[in-house]
């Protein structure tokens, strides 16, 4: 018979690409003219990073010390509240900046103050994510900044916390600065776990409301309380100064458009900031009265919040859909604003999203966040806190954006459950389509009744918004702030493999001593030995997250997150204590390269143990010489079963390893006061753990990529996409609730989507991922010779936005082994 | 035949292949027959010909000898040597009738066997595997070749055991097989690909070894009958065979009176089943040419003209 393949097939971005490529001109920059000359302002600047912040936020802490932390944060922002320079740029509709203009990063120095002189000097020319910064500006953080920070910040306190035994397996050296990437704690470069806002409260209330909200509640306090006085006193008044910092911040920028607004003689552009200094007067004091306000509050909302703190993977949008929805429909309603308007007042936020780099200072940090990394998370879709459907026409118009937008910004996300309507979900197929990652799917299916597992109420848990890459949130219900541990169990494969040792790290003793593999008698042998090193990693990790509890509250505080808090505020405590009630503290853990350790195990229980085709001092002695010379070894045990295939033999194992950490969660969770929970999203970290790993028992050469998230190893799934879902299906214990995100990528050839059949098909492919309950999943619509001519010839490719992991990013950000792990994933076609 | 039965015959299979989503309705699992009474020149399946199973030799895949020889030792004919890049040869005139240890001992999938036995029971445990994404795209399984129809005991059995389990079919047939067979066929399955290449005999003939007399016929009365399935009848369109107006006119214009449920599709060549040839040790016949993009449209555009909206269109 004749199989049906056609001629090249591009997706819309390859399109637009290969277009501009030949000169021609974007298609959508006629319909979408401000946004677009905006963009071309900073398109291809390197990242510029702005001191301000660190400058304002130092000053201020050097004069509150003692103070509680709550009331020295938010002192610290009403003091960069009153001097952080104001902008009003050109063109933009939307007011509230945390910088310079262009792309600019900004600095935390309470995360890494310690050695920000140093990185300063090397941010421009390191080769992850780099970034400018003038001669000026780092005087300031070298003489001003930097000396303050030292030996007063959380990561310094953390690595003299932990035992010797934590210590080695999480750092490789004495000062903690430098990761093992064995067992890898994250807390100590953010602030926070990802978060999301209740940005409908501040739309509805304003700051003014809150702030009164506290002042009633300090009115009303116990003025013999010990308790009052010394808690919950601090923590409103911390409220109290925060709601009218940002209100503050936003008048002063309402001051400079009026300014302007008298200077500028093209008299449309001079209506324009007359509205937007009258804008800028109203919120987000007051509660928003129309669509504009409402998009002005959120933004300055956010933009604030990006002063506060440097929230993990930046901070979330929330659902996006829905609280602007009815000041959207009232406007068109009334006839106040057209769909373009509202679209344009959207992608002036896009634009301001782009401009602000989050910046990873450490080494590990920044190995962690390739390219730039950025997950805003806007939610669109999903359902109601009464269980129906949510989509709305704001749901449509957010997602024609995304088509439509030239960059990689927001990060979009799209919420599907069992009636989904076909509308939508064609919408989001052909979104999908579009090549450029977006939107990532997550499922109500599986968040929803897993969250009420979980102690959450229906109506809270149908509420969640996504946050981050691929995590959910239920933003009034929600307390845990604390970074979770990446764990490397690729690692501890390697450790029964070589007695508690690794080849990178030499003789020194990391693991357990499980004994010469080549004693053991048995598969089960085998599997006790690995088990022994996986609960090591679980108990150094639960160790971890125990000390970083205790210690992180001492050095962080989030006032203006916690005024947008119900418990915060009921409670009066702030957000980063690790005890408020009735809060649910969804925390997690990381496995790392499931592909990796499920494959190289079934290759053994298999070839070694089973078929007896390879002893085990065959499989030892190839590893040793990372294949070299011993090619039809690693051949052979390339094709054992692999995980991604919907083999039950590989599956069965996968589900067993899941099974340890789910069986450690639950057990030792509750010593913890959290749900920590195994999860499966790697960032772009699956790239630095495998650089410690060497050869693997499935044919894996030596510091090569793992596995990334719940994805299958590279090239290893040959079944097509169904059994990936499958596979993801089968290896989970769906019996327990200890378990949170599973990240899943899939690449489709743009043939394999094309035309409403391929969409057609497409809808039945996410339909079916919601029957089965799988958490994540999101789509690279694009040819592997696309991706081979980007890293062939980067400067006509600079454009190409590729997803990662639950981010997309410009693929010429990306460096080579991140690129080439990337083309080696499996690229699923129909021929 | 009753279940228990039909659940034993086993039939010659060279591949099932899950996510097929362009022969068919929603998402679909291929199963592929071997054994096929055309040999249509461009044919991109040459492993699906012949009927017995065929050893393939991949040199690509190959480690060569200087890494590995697990061939070289397990052959009981002799027939397996190097080349001149010390890569794996199989001499075929010593090659014969054997269970092909080579290719269970090599670890790299250079050497392979097209071609395995296996009862509908397995064939169905694969397909019913991908059951949940049936369900919600209305796919299911598609019955391919070769020629699915040749063999009839066990294409028949498959279709009855599927119906059964509820596993919506389609099959895809050349046509040319006796008519009860395709009639039996037809009473089972949900839907059906048919190919008609070219409305000339000699033509026909020239490049698929037999005249069309008795696929057309069978067309005619297989679309001519109440309650036959839908089908969608496929062209592949093939440089210097059908590549032209007038070919494809004629049998649009042959399609046109066949109103109820008969659609009608072209299929570009492509050029992605030769390396298969390679590993056969055969020549593929097709050389370099290639389908002009612009052609193909505009021969979709005269099918189009023709039939209207029965026209599915793949670009």
């Amino acid at each position: 018979m004749y199989d049906y393949a056609g001629c090249d097939c591009v997706s819309p971005q390859e399109q637009r690409l290969l277009e501009s490529i030949e000169g021609k001109e974007n298609m959508f920059r006629q319909t979408h003219p401000r946004v677009f000359k905006m963009l071309e302002r900073f398109d291809g600047q390197k990242p510029r990073i702005d001191v301000e912040r660190a400058l304002y936020f130092t000053q201020s802490m050097k004069e509150t010390e003692g103070q509680p932390l709550p009331l020295r944060w938010a002192k610290a922002l009403m003091h960069i509240a009153q001097n952080i320079t104001v902008y009003v740029q050109e063109d933009q509709l939307l007011l509230g900046r945390a910088g310079c203009d262009g792309r600019y990063g900004i600095l935390y120095p309470e995360l890494d103050g310690d050695f920000l002189d140093i990185a300063v000097r090397d941010l421009p020319t390191r080769s992850q994510s780099p970034a400018t910064i003038t001669e000026e500006d780092a005087k300031l953080v070298i003489e001003e900044v930097a000396p303050y920070w030292k030996g007063k910040t959380y990561h310094e306190a953390l690595s003299k916390a932990f035992p010797p035994e934590v210590h080695k397996l999480t750092y490789d050296d004495p000062e903690g600065l430098i990761s093992r990437f064995i067992v890898n704690e994250t807390s100590s470069f953010r602030s926070s776990l990802q978060w999301v806002h209740d940005y409908e409260k501040i739309l509805k209330r304003g700051f003014n409301g809150i702030r009164r909200e506290a002042e009633e509640k300090l009115a009303a306090l116990d003025p013999m309380s010990p308790v009052d006085n010394c808690e919950k006193k601090p923590f409103l008044e911390a409220i109290v100064i925060v709601c009218e910092a940002i209100v503050l911040w936003a008048r002063r920028h309402a001051e400079l458009a009026y300014q302007m607004a008298e200077k500028e003689k093209d008299p449309i552009r001079r209506a324009e900031l007359q509205r937007m200094a009258e804008i800028a007067e109203h919120v987000p004091g007051e509660p928003a009265r129309n669509f504009y306000e409402a998009v002005q509050s959120q933004w300055f909302t956010q933009m604030f919040s990006r002063l506060e703190q440097k929230t993990g993977t930046t901070i979330s949008n929330g659902r996006m859909d829905q609280y602007f929805y009815p000041y959207y429909i009232s406007d068109m309603n009334e006839g106040r604003i057209t769909e373009e308007q509202a679209m344009e007042l959207l992608e002036c936020m896009w634009v301001g999203m782009a401009e602000f780099i989050d910046m990873y200072i450490s080494p590990t940090g920044g190995a962690f966040n390739e390219g730039y990394a950025h997950w805003e998370a806007v939610t669109v879709g999903g359902q109601t806190p009464e269980g129906y459907d949510a989509t709305n026409e704001l749901t449509h118009l957010i997602l024609k954006s995304k088509r439509e937008f030239p960059l990689h910004y927001p990060d979009l996300a799209a919420r599907i459950h069992s009636r989904s309507p076909e509308s939508y979900l064609w919408d989001v197929a052909e979104t999908i389509k579009d090549g450029s990652g977006f939107p990532k799917i997550i499922n109500d299916e599986e968040i929803v009744p897993l969250y009420v597992s979980k102690g959450a109420t229906f109506e809270e848990a149908l509420d969640y918004a996504v946050s981050g890459c691929t995590e959910a949130r239920m933003p009034n219900r929600d307390t845990y702030t604390s970074g979770g541990a990446y764990i490397n169990f690729a690692a501890a494969v390697e450790m029964v493999l070589r007695n508690g040792r690794m080849k990178k790290y030499g003789d020194q003793v990391l693991g357990v001593e499980t004994g010469d593999p080549c004693s053991f008698a048995s598969w089960e042998d085998f599997w006790e030995a690995y088990k022994a090193q996986h609960i090591l990693f679980m108990k150094t990790a639960f160790i971890q997250q125990y000390i970083i509890i205790q210690l992180r509250a001492r050095h962080f505080a989030q006032p203006l997150g916690s005024a947008m808090h119900d418990l915060c505020m009921k409670h009066c405590v702030d957000l980063h204590q690790p005890r408020i009630p009735e809060g649910i503290d969804l925390g997690y853990f990381e496995y790392m390269g499931l592909g990796t350790v499920v494959d190289s195990l079934a290759a053994i229980k298999k070839l070694v143990f089973e078929e007896k085709r390879l002893t085990m001092r065959q499989v030892l002695d190839a590893i040793d010489a990372n294949f070299e010379g011993h090619e039809n070894v690693q051949a052979l045990l390339r094709s054992a079963p692999c995980y991604g295939n919907n083999d039950p033999y590989a599956d069965a194992i996968g589900r067993d390893i899941d099974r340890i950490s789910v069986e450690f969660g639950k057990a030792y969770s509750k010593e913890l006061g959290i749900h920590n929970d195994v999860r499966y999203v790697p960032f772009t970290s699956h790239v630095p753990f495998g650089k410690v790993v060497s050869a693997t028992p499935n044919g894996r050469t030596e510091w090569f990529s793992l596995s990334d998230g719940s994805s299958a190893s590279h090239g290893a799934d040959v079944n097509g996409p169904t059994a990936v879902l499958l596979s993801n299906y089968n290896t989970k214990n769906m019996g327990m609730r200890e378990r949170a995100a599973r990240m899943l990528n899939i690449k489709f050839t743009p043939k394999c989507v094309e035309g409403d059949q391929g969409t057609e098909k497409l809808v039945s492919f996410m339909r079916t991922l919601c029957d089965l309950k799988l958490w994540h999943v999101q789509f690279n619509v694009i040819r592997k010779e696309t991706l081979i001519a980007a890293q062939k010839d980067p400067a006509k490719y600079r454009n190409l936005i590729v997803r990662i992991a639950g981010y997309s990013a410009y693929f010429v950000d990306l460096s080579p082994d991140l690129q080439n792990d990337l083309i080696a994933r499996t690229e699923h076609d129909n021929m | 035949m009753s279940s228990f039965e039909d659940r034993k015959v086993q039939g010659m299979i060279f591949n099932i292949q899950k996510y097929s989503v362009h022969d068919g309705p929603g998402i679909r699992t291929i199963v592929f027959t071997k054994g096929c009474p055309l040999r249509c020149s461009w044919c991109s399946n040459p492993e699906s010909q012949e009927y017995g199973p065929e050893l393939a030799c991949n040199k690509g895949r190959c480690l060569g000898f200087d890494k590995c020889s697990y061939c070289l030792d397990v052959c009981p004919k002799g027939a397996i040597g190097a080349d001149a890049e010390n890569l794996v040869h199989v001499n075929r005139s010593l090659c014969g009738d054997c269970p092909h240890l080579c290719a269970e001992a090599c670890p790299a999938q250079s050497l392979i066997v097209y071609g395995k036995m296996r009862s509908v029971e397995d064939v169905l445990s694969v397909v019913e595997q991908d059951a949940v994404f049936y369900t919600r795209s209305g796919g299911g399984l598609t019955l391919s070749g070769g020629e699915p129809l040749l063999q009839h005991d066990f294409a028949m059995a498959l279709l009855r055991e599927a119906k059964k389990r509820r596993v919506r079919t389609a099959i895809e047939t050349c046509g040319m097989i006796p008519w009860e067979t395709l009639h039996g066929a037809s009473r089972l399955v949900n839907d059906m690909l048919f190919d008609l290449k070219h409305m000339n005999s000699g033509d026909h003939e020239r490049h698929t070894g037999m005249g069309n007399a008795r696929i057309l016929d069978n067309f005619k009365r297989l679309a001519g009958l109440q309650n036959t399935p839908p089908i969608l009848v496929r062209t592949p369109v093939i440089p210097d065979f059908n590549d032209n107006e007038e070919a494809i006119r004629a049998i649009a214009e042959f399609l046109r009176p066949f109103k109820e449920g008969v659609s009608y599709e072209l299929l570009p060549y492509h050029r992605l089943g030769t390396q298969k040839y390679h590993f056969l040790d055969r020549i593929p016949s097709m050389g370099e040419v290639q389908l002009d993009k612009k052609r193909f449209s505009s021969l979709q555009d005269t099918a189009q003209s023709i039939l209207g909206d029965r026209l599915v269109r793949t670009d």
